[in-house]
């Protein structure tokens, strides 16, 4: 009695050591504070702490979870993971967030296993950080045999091994390769990537239009295509100004004017985009080698054609040699998988040129649409099999658009609320092939992580064919311990950890988990009744019909849309996207369980 | 390595361009753009609506004056051709921008037309206006050319554009930089 009354304390001594360290999980959408809670947003009923993982995913698909250290003393770590199948791990940087001034994780720094770190993290410097957050992404080929896999995480340190289980249950259904919805990640020219790799690009002279150093900003190019590839998502970089000037790397070296204008050069161009258009730019990728399916021109109304010869024949001239030739030259190299987009960005506001090509306000303007549309027939022979397209990005006017530019524009980007006004739009413009796109923002770091779900799935509601984020690539200038809301990008650079490209996020890994559960939910289609999985989606989702999805019958301004203007339509909207406010960090999750058990993998 | 050095004395003034001889050539353009660019013309690109919009502020709406900018089409073809003219009278990289003073907003200008290589030493990307920098103020009260150097590695030289009443409506900034970026300024 003695030993043990006086041994107590030292028992409790040791067990308190065993446990200095403490090894917990998170369900994907319930994003960990670097204090051991959940961020603020994503704190409501379900976030629930879990000592063992339990995930059911389709073939083809990734199923991903946090795990998260805690611990009050200041020591050193060591994360492994075993497991069957393959595993990538991500260390979760802790973003200083200005707008709240609170703390939220989002930047990913791949993590190679056993991966050494310490509590707090001296990188990250948070004061009184007792927690460290990794992320865990699954990936399941879709040959894997269907059965349950089992493995572990295991984090050790000087007081001993803590380890959470892992299950994963993984059903026969295959998540399809193509997606249901296109997610469209865009950005405007090239000088952000040399802000953003002052080591990666040491070597490379902006200056010049070709320099040594012009294969490193190619390679880092290919390697935003990559990251947004293999996240289930498009990327699309516009290689001009609004003044019409273009990034050498983006167009064909030209010479000559008038009729003796033609393409003097295809090499940087080559460099550039032949990877990307044969595929061969994501070899090694777990996607599989594809050419881009979309990508824009350099044309705009100073390229290829000079504005000095506007509306004389020259312009002509030099727009039909040129566009010819790269009609050409594109057969020859058989990239034909890819969508060519003549697409107009310039605003009259910024001085370059006497029309609108983007967001169209002024009816005139539509009349130089068609004056392209019609060099543009004249240039590419009919039956080519190469794929040209007029886009046009519309908002103010886009009622109007679609039926004054019926057989002239073929791709339509359209603001999401405007298209939402016109519902009996959609099939139509679906009827003539017409591809229909909407387009928005990035929901910042301290929405609730569902937000990111919201667009795709209203894309997919609403039987539109892709969204596109706007600006995806721009971190701001201080994205590690000063980030402004993070709602112009969804990756971030890895120079900071020495990796000579861009790292994700988790808004990115969410979204992608979404989209391949739209991709299994649209191939249920074929076999179950698509209104029926509509409003089962929609009702766990937030608890709405699909009726509420729909903005058909809102009341509009009684006034001439030049009389519009954004508080009108923000006005307008309200009622509409009260609809999805105060999501539920889970409400993905509930959907997923839905589209898993329809897909046979019921539990 | 004499071969290597035989290559950089040809290849760097093709590159660089020598300071002396870019403000001379600036200064010779901007010479004839006042001659030959019409304020008349000018003065009907801005359209009465769109003025309307940029001196009324919305207070529920910041972008409203952007989303109403527009120009007179014929007017702003014709001068932005006759700018694109003038700078082809240099072989490499100039643009000719058009700035005017803004009716009813003393104080203000905003740059009308912008060129094919996006350069200026004065505009903020995206002002829809401005308050006048003091050069440019100098140029439409004096009608002189004036040449400036404020920005980096950039060379402007300021000319006045007169009207058929001989009144100054506005001005010309012919620029260049000493080493064009060729990504610069694509946004």
């Amino acid at each position: 009695m003695w030993i043990l009354r006086n041994s107590l304390p030292v028992l409790f001594l040791l067990a308190g050591a065993c446990h200095a360290q403490q090894l917990r999980a998170l369900q994907e959408y319930f994003r960990p504070d670097p204090f051991g809670g959940i961020v603020e947003s994503d704190r409501r009923p379900g976030a629930e702490w879990l000592k063992q993982i339990d995930l059911r995913a389709a073939r083809g698909s990734y199923a991903s979870f946090h795990l998260v250290v805690n611990s009050k003393a200041s020591a050193d770590y060591k994360l492994s993971v075993r497991f069957p199948l393959p595993v990538d791990v991500y260390r979760e940087w802790f973003h200083f967030n200005t707008p709240d001034s609170k703390y939220y994780p989002d930047a990913l720094i791949p993590a190679s296993l056993p991966y050494e770190f310490q509590i707090p993290d001296a990188g990250n410097k948070i004061a009184g950080q007792t927690a460290q957050a990794f992320w865990v992404d699954l990936w399941i080929p879709a040959n894997t045999e269907p059965k349950t896999y089992r493995g572990e995480a295991i984090v050790s340190s000087v007081s001993g091994n803590q380890t959470l289980p892992i299950a994963l249950s993984v059903i026969p259904a295959v998540v399809p390769q193509d997606d249901a919805v296109t997610l469209d990640n865009n950005s405007y020219g090239t000088s952000w990537l040399v802000n953003q790799y002052p080591k990666t690009l040491a070597h490379f002279d902006e200056s010049a239009a070709s320099s040594s150093g012009e294969g490193q900003l190619i390679h880092l190019i290919h390697a935003y295509h990559r990251i947004f590839y293999e996240n289930r998502g498009t990327f699309h970089q516009l290689g001009y100004g609004h003044a019409g000037k273009v990034d050498p790397e983006f167009a064909p070296e030209l010479a000559g004017a008038g009729s003796q204008m033609h393409v003097a050069s295809w090499d940087l161009f080559d460099r550039h985009y032949g990877p990307l258009l044969d595929g061969s730019a994501f070899r090694n990728t777990r996607r599989g080698a594809k050419p881009i399916p979309f990508m824009y021109l350099p044309v705009n109304p100073e390229w290829p054609a000079s504005f000095l010869w506007w509306g004389e024949p020259g312009y002509e001239a030099e727009f039909v040699n040129v566009l010819s030739e790269m009609e050409r030259h594109f057969r020859e190299k058989h990239w034909t998988g890819t969508k060519f987009e003549v697409f107009f960005n310039h605003k009259k506001r910024y001085k370059g040129f006497p029309w609108d090509g983007d967001e169209i306000r002024f009816a005139r303007d539509n009349n130089y649409f068609r004056v392209y549309h019609r060099m543009l027939e004249k240039a590419i022979p009919l039956n080519s099999p190469v794929h040209f397209a007029m886009r046009a990005d519309t908002s103010w006017t886009a009622a109007q658009q679609f039926r004054e530019l019926e057989g002239v524009i073929s791709f339509w980007v359209v603001g999401e609320g405007e298209l939402l006004w016109h519902p009996d739009a959609i099939p139509r413009l679906k009827q003539h092939g017409d591809i229909v796109w909407t387009y928005g923002g990035t929901p910042a770091v301290q929405k609730v992580s569902t937000e990111i779900t919201l667009n795709p799935l209203r894309s997919w509601i609403n039987r539109v064919d892709g969204f596109v984020r706007w600006q995806t690539v721009d971190p701001g200038p201080d994205p590690w311990f000063h980030l402004n809301g993070g709602d112009l990008t969804l990756v971030y650079s890895g120079e900071r950890f020495n990796i000579p490209g861009p790292v994700p996020s988790i808004r990115l890994k969410l979204q992608r988990n979404c989209l391949q559960d739209l991709a299994l939910l649209n191939a249920l289609c074929t076999r179950d009744s698509r209104k029926r999985l509509e409003e089962e989606v929609v009702r766990r989702f937030n608890h709405t019909q699909v009726a509420d999805w729909s903005n058909a019958n809102a009341k509009l301004p009684a006034k001439p849309i030049l009389d519009w203007n954004n508080a009108d339509f923000v006005d307008a909207l309200k009622p509409y996207e009260a609809r999805f406010a105060n999501l539920d960090p889970d409400a993905w999750l509930r959907v997923r369980e839905f589209i898993l058990y329809r897909a046979g993998g019921a539990k | 390595m004499k071969a290597v050095m035989v290559f950089l004395a040809v290849a760097l003034p093709l590159c660089a361009r020598d300071k002396v001889q870019l403000e001379h050539d600036l200064d010779q353009i901007a010479k004839v753009a006042t001659v030959m660019v019409d304020g008349d013309v000018c003065q009907r690109i801005l359209t009465p609506r769109a003025l309307q919009h940029i001196l009324r502020k919305d207070p529920r709406d910041q972008w409203a004056d952007g989303d109403n900018y527009d120009v007179d089409d014929q007017a702003f073809i014709t001068t932005k051709k006759t700018l694109m003219r003038l700078a082809q009278l240099a072989n490499y990289p100039v643009d000719v921008n058009l700035w005017m003073p803004l009716d009813g907003a003393p104080g203000r200008i905003h740059v009308v037309i912008r060129n094919r290589y996006e350069m200026s030493q004065f505009w903020k990307w995206g002002d829809l206006t401005q308050p006048t920098p003091p050069i440019m103020q100098k140029v439409l009260e004096f009608g002189q050319r004036v040449g400036v150097e404020q920005k980096s590695g950039y060379v402007s030289v300021l000319a006045p554009v007169r009207n058929s009443l001989n009144n100054i409506v506005g001005l010309v900034e012919v620029v260049s930089e000493i080493r064009p970026n060729a990504r610069e300024n694509v946004k």
